[in-house]
């Protein structure tokens, strides 16, 4: 059964009406923007995710991969626009395998807002869709509860406002690449340090008939600085009550064991090579 | 006595043309009838000490209240019309525990004074106008004793508002001659101890009554124990100690 | 029936609807129209002592929903100053909250510690400064300022002492506390690191019989890095705190000011 499970939804319902709150969803408080330039769009994004008052994540990615040339950044709840936006991306690549024709924006951008309109804005996803495709280059925002925007350069989120602020002082037709990006990171940052919603990096993604570019971390402007004191603790100082080693072999009957050798022992933290 | 002194002793704060105010001077007449009073500051604590004028022999002099308390580090001796000191004492207690619920510490004995002698001039119309508490000036003077963390303490509070610290204080009717008489024998040195039979001596010369332990009042307060009243038993060592003559 | 119905004029007068919710028209309901005399302006306060000082420190943020009020709004203060720089104050307070309403109070506690030099003739003490705070707070008991205030200066054996309130005027001195909207990430970093619970001397037994490691007032050094560290911390994970760090540091010398700049996101 595909889809939404409803079944909670009574017991739900009535747990909540007897004073159990409703769980908090992470909302990426966020700034998003776009705009497209000569021979191209561009989009950027924040990096802050908070539950409340608290930043959840420093460094979320809220720029998400749709097709080859269609990148979408998401405002908003977390989950929504991360599954959203997936979602899409796979009904998309069947579309564009079942059609033999590369994705178009406008074509995104219509299921995007099908998909949110049939949940009522309950699903609380807020998008920046951009991309280039055979018509060109596509520029759109939708909203939770399915309307849409067609424009050259637009902002959503919480820091939609002092993002705008940017643009609407320094927009101008025919930009090149290089100016785009600074401006549209200009416009993030200006998210980044007036709302309280958006916060830490700078990612931006660079759409052109050639590539899509996603730039993760393009500006970090927000380092934490060393701190004064060293907080390591002794050997010893937590107190323990019980004491029990497991054994390689006992593990080894629940798990697979692999020895590592030194040189194996790199954690690779992050993999972002995406050039398509 | 009654001289006419002319229409300005009538209302109670009109300046006379000489700059008098007749009726708080009067007042000041009314303590002189009243009964001696007299405090002795030492440097271990302050005495002081009244004579109840046992007017009949069916009185019962244990009623006769002329030193009260009006907190645990404060005590007040009065000569004068007693009924007035209710108010002031009222008042002085008032301020105390004002003082402690809201800071947490002892009131200082001159804010005590101070607080008591701001009443002192609440007679007559305020600036704006508004009812008087009081429709005439107070005709009693007080003895305030305390201790706080400036030490021991002895002030004289009189009904025109002004108030001084003393060493060594005499009040009411027999208060100059008395007042000499500490004035001679005071010194820094002075013990609790002396200071008992120097208030007591002191008022055994200026009493019509012959001093006994039942017409005179001791109280104290020092350090360690605050406000005392001296007790029956108390009264009779210390009258036993005075020399006899 | 008609009583039943009759907060719905178009369902008691048309009984044709089947349904609970009849359509009605909003604009001709009366509309509520509520005060609210309170907002919050977040930020987080700090007081540690020590031995001979105090310190209390504040972010400099003010918040109002996601938008950022100012960069630089003071939340610590000198009480009992001689003017209006606060010079020859012997007192510190926080105020955290209410914006607003903290400053009136902050106003407030200053006349009252300089009328009670005029009237006393002696600077107030910080215990008796503490009680009266509690009772101007108390005085509000149905109507609050809307803060957590945090008070502090030396005692009378030069000991660094530290009040801390609730709104209402309940309070307790302390060796340290945290206030405001990151109190409850900086209050156990304090808790670890001020009186060192959930702290053990290694090899001093095992299990139950394992020593606790004793708290001991901290030199000056130590605490403004504790108290630098809590805030870039805090500033990290709450979004109402950042964009400068005040600190007043009080000593037998007087009270000291510093500032560092704090994550501006």
């Amino acid at each position: 059964m595909p889809g939404f499970d409803f079944s909670n939804y009574n017991r739900n319902a009535a747990l909540h009406a007897q004073g159990v709150p409703l769980p908090k969803a992470t909302s990426t408080g966020t700034t998003i923007v776009g705009c497209i330039f000569d021979g191209g769009v561009v989009i950027a994004a924040d990096t802050r995710a908070t539950s409340g008052p608290i930043v959840a994540d420093k460094n979320c990615e809220k720029l998400h991969y749709i097709a080859p040339r269609i990148w979408c950044a998401g405002a908003g709840t977390a989950a929504d626009t991360e599954f959203t936006t997936a979602i899409i991306s796979s009904n998309l690549e069947l579309h564009a395998l079942s059609t033999g024709r590369t994705p178009r924006v406008v074509t995104c951008m219509t299921m995007l807002k099908q998909h949110l309109f049939r949940y009522q804005g309950h699903i609380g996803a807020y998008l920046v869709v951009a991309g280039v495709d055979p018509t060109g280059v596509g520029l759109y925002t939708v909203h939770a509860h399915g309307s849409t925007d067609k424009l050259p350069y637009v902002t959503m989120g919480s820091g939609s406002l002092a993002a705008m602020s940017v643009f609407e002082t320094q927009w101008k037709q025919g930009m090149t690449r290089e100016e785009a990006v600074k401006l549209t990171s200009d416009a993030i940052q200006a998210g980044i340090f007036n709302d309280l919603g958006s916060g830490s990096n700078v990612d931006v993604c660079v759409i052109t008939a050639e590539k899509a570019q996603l730039m993760r971390n393009y500006i970090k402007p927000n380092e934490r600085e060393v701190k004064q004191r060293d907080y390591k603790f002794k050997r010893g100082t937590t107190a323990w009550l019980k004491e029990k080693v497991i054994t390689r072999e006992e593990i080894s009957k629940y798990v697979t064991v692999h020895e590592l050798s030194s040189e194996d022992d790199v954690v690779v933290v992050e993999k972002m090579d995406i050039d398509v | 006595m009654f001289i006419a002194r002319s229409e300005y002793d009538r209302g109670i704060n009109t300046f006379s043309p000489e700059g008098r105010l007749f009726q708080v001077e009067y007042s000041l007449e009314a303590i002189k009838l009243g009964s001696t009073a007299i405090g002795i500051a030492t440097t271990h604590g302050v005495l002081l000490g009244v004579e109840k004028r046992v007017t009949s022999t069916l009185l019962e002099t244990s009623s006769v209240e002329k030193i009260v308390e009006i907190d645990r580090h404060i005590g007040c001796a009065m000569s004068g019309l007693q009924a007035d000191a209710r108010s002031m004492i009222e008042h002085a207690r008032v301020e105390s525990q004002h003082h402690s619920f809201h800071y947490n510490e002892r009131l200082g004995v001159e804010s005590c004074t101070q607080a008591v002698c701001d009443l002192a001039l609440k007679f007559g119309e305020g600036a704006d106008g508004e009812e008087s508490v009081m429709s005439r000036p107070f005709g009693v003077a007080l003895l305030i004793a305390g201790i706080d963390e400036e030490g021991p303490q002895l002030y004289h509070a009189e009904p025109s508002g002004t108030f001084y610290r003393y060493d060594a204080k005499a009040i009411g009717s027999g208060s100059e001659g008395a007042q000499a008489e500490l004035q001679n024998e005071f010194h820094k040195s002075l013990t609790l101890e002396e200071a008992e039979t120097l208030v007591l001596k002191t008022l055994k010369q200026v009493m019509e009554e012959k001093l006994d332990s039942k017409n005179v009042q001791l109280a104290s307060v020092t350090k360690e124990k605050g406000f005392r009243i001296y007790s029956d038993e108390e009264m009779s060592v210390v009258v036993e100690r005075l020399p006899t003559n | 029936m008609d009583s039943l119905l009759g907060s719905n004029p178009t369902l008691a007068s048309n009984p044709a609807y089947s349904f609970s919710k009849a359509p009605y028209n909003s604009a001709a309901d009366n509309k509520e129209h509520a005060f609210y005399p309170y907002t919050d302006n977040g930020g987080s306060t700090l007081g540690i002592t020590g031995e001979d000082f105090c310190i209390i420190a504040g972010d400099t943020r003010s918040t109002s929903g996601y938008s950022i009020n100012t960069r630089y709004s003071p939340k610590v203060f000198r009480i009992g100053g001689d003017d209006e720089t606060g010079e020859g104050a012997h007192i510190i307070l926080s105020v955290v909250g209410f914006a607003a309403d903290g400053t009136a109070l902050k106003e407030r506690l200053n006349a009252i510690v300089k009328m009670y030099k005029y009237q006393h003739g002696k600077k107030i003490s910080v215990k008796a400064c503490a009680q009266r705070l509690a009772t101007i707070l108390y005085g509000k008991r149905f109507f609050p300022y809307y803060v957590t205030a945090i008070l502090g200066g030396l005692d009378e054996d030069g000991k660094g002492a530290l009040y801390s309130y609730d709104p209402v005027g309940s309070y307790e001195r302390e060796q340290c506390r945290a206030a405001g909207a990151a109190a409850s990430l900086i209050m156990p970093f304090l808790d670890n690191q001020v009186n060192y619970k959930n702290q053990y001397l290694p090899g001093t037994g095992e299990g139950h019989d394992l020593e606790p490691r004793q708290a001991l007032p901290l030199p000056r050094h130590d605490v403004e890095q504790l108290v630098r560290d809590a805030f870039t911390s805090a500033t990290e994970r709450h979004i109402e705190v950042g964009d400068g760090l005040q600190m007043l540091v009080m000593t037998k010398n007087g009270i000291e000011e510093l500032y560092h700049p704090l994550k501006r996101d």
